[in-house]
């Protein structure tokens, strides 16, 4: 799937939050609660959301699931 | 009532109320979470897509974006004098036409004017492959919490009493228990006296007052004095908010008083 555009419980919008965070936490290797910190993510409901997200992380690319359905649409 | 904001971001406030009481900092926090209004997406029409995603999804992830809200220049669409069919003092429409392979984005949605271009341009909304195609119109407009989630400007709202922490020096042995076990951090050993480093941070959970084996702690939270924090999701902006709150509180309490 893709990223939720909003936290499932609270409502933030985590969406655009998330393009920073992956870069931030699975190609650049930072600590995740860095990154929640400083993107003022405050909540555990939302800090679940970002973190919980699976993606696949090939060399410099992170995929998300929807980038593998994609190609069998 | 004095009100003080601690802490203020365009999306984010902390708000002190003093000589208040618990129900009518709550009516605030109720009027905020169902009766503010604020613009979203209601109608979409969909010409061509061919991604990955179903309409409905794309529809649903569209409602659920946060568009500028210009409250002085809207109406609701079933108060208009248009009768519900849709004009420029109720409806705003955007457009988003794009083909991949690339992410469409938030910001990819054009308005009709430039005022109401959404603020927040990175939120993805699809992916699209090679020649896959998205093509779709949009109606945006106004609503309520009550009626839907997507029309709830705040999220995140809560209020607690203002922490009182009351330290009995002649009790206290400086264990240290209490300053390891606070989830917050609050308190502090200062030149061999136990003191409290920041009372606002205090969550009232009353971890040191239970580790005290000597009774030296006692946590209380003053009802007269509420502290209230929530965030908005950019559609306006937290002042905006609660001067509306307090609009739409006032002219309840009017028509109430009329009725009488
Ligand atoms: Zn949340
Ligand atoms: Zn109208």
């Amino acid at each position: 799937m893709i990223i939720p555009v909003r936290c499932f419980t609270c409502g933030k919008v985590l969406g655009s939050l998330f393009e920073e965070y992956k870069k931030r936490v699975y190609i650049e290797g930072e600590n995740p609660k860095k990154v929640l910190d400083d993107l003022k993510i405050r909540r555990y409901c939302c800090r679940r959301t970002i973190i919980s997200h699976p993606v696949f992380v090939k060399g410099k690319e992170v995929k998300e699931p929807i980038d593998e359905a994609a190609q069998y649409e | 009532m004095k009100i003080t904001f601690l802490e203020l971001e365009d999306n984010y406030a902390k708000v002190l109320f003093e000589n208040t009481t618990p129900y009518f900092v709550n009516a605030i926090r109720r009027t905020l979470i169902s009766d503010v209004p604020k613009l979203a997406i209601e109608n979409v029409t969909i010409y061509d897509n061919t991604s990955a995603l179903f309409d409905e999804i794309i529809a649903h992830r569209l409602g659920m974006i946060p568009l500028p809200t210009h409250l002085d220049l809207l109406v609701f669409r079933e108060e208009c004098s248009c009768n519900g069919k849709g004009c420029p003092n109720c409806t705003v429409h955007y457009t988003l036409s794009k083909e991949g392979s690339c992410t469409v984005y938030s910001g990819d949605l054009r308005p009709e004017d430039a005022m109401w271009a959404v603020k927040d341009k990175n939120i993805p909304i699809v992916k699209l492959l090679k020649d896959q195609r998205l093509i779709l119109e949009a109606e945006a407009q106004l609503g309520t919490g009550k009626q839907h989630a997507k029309w709830q400007a705040v999220c995140g709202i809560g209020y607690k009493y203002y922490p009182v922490i009351e330290i009995d020096s002649e009790k206290c042995n400086l264990c240290n228990e209490c300053v390891e076990i606070c989830p917050r951090k609050v308190l502090e050993i200062k030149k061999k006296k136990l003191d409290v480093k920041n009372v606002e941070e205090c969550i009232l959970c009353k971890s040191c007052e239970e580790v005290c084996k000597r009774d030296a702690i006692k946590v209380k939270g003053d009802e007269n004095r509420i502290i209230m924090q929530y965030e908005t999701d950019g559609s306006l902006s937290a002042k905006e908010v609660l001067m509306e709150a307090l609009k739409i509180l006032h002219k309840k309490y009017d028509e109430l008083e009329k009725k009488l």
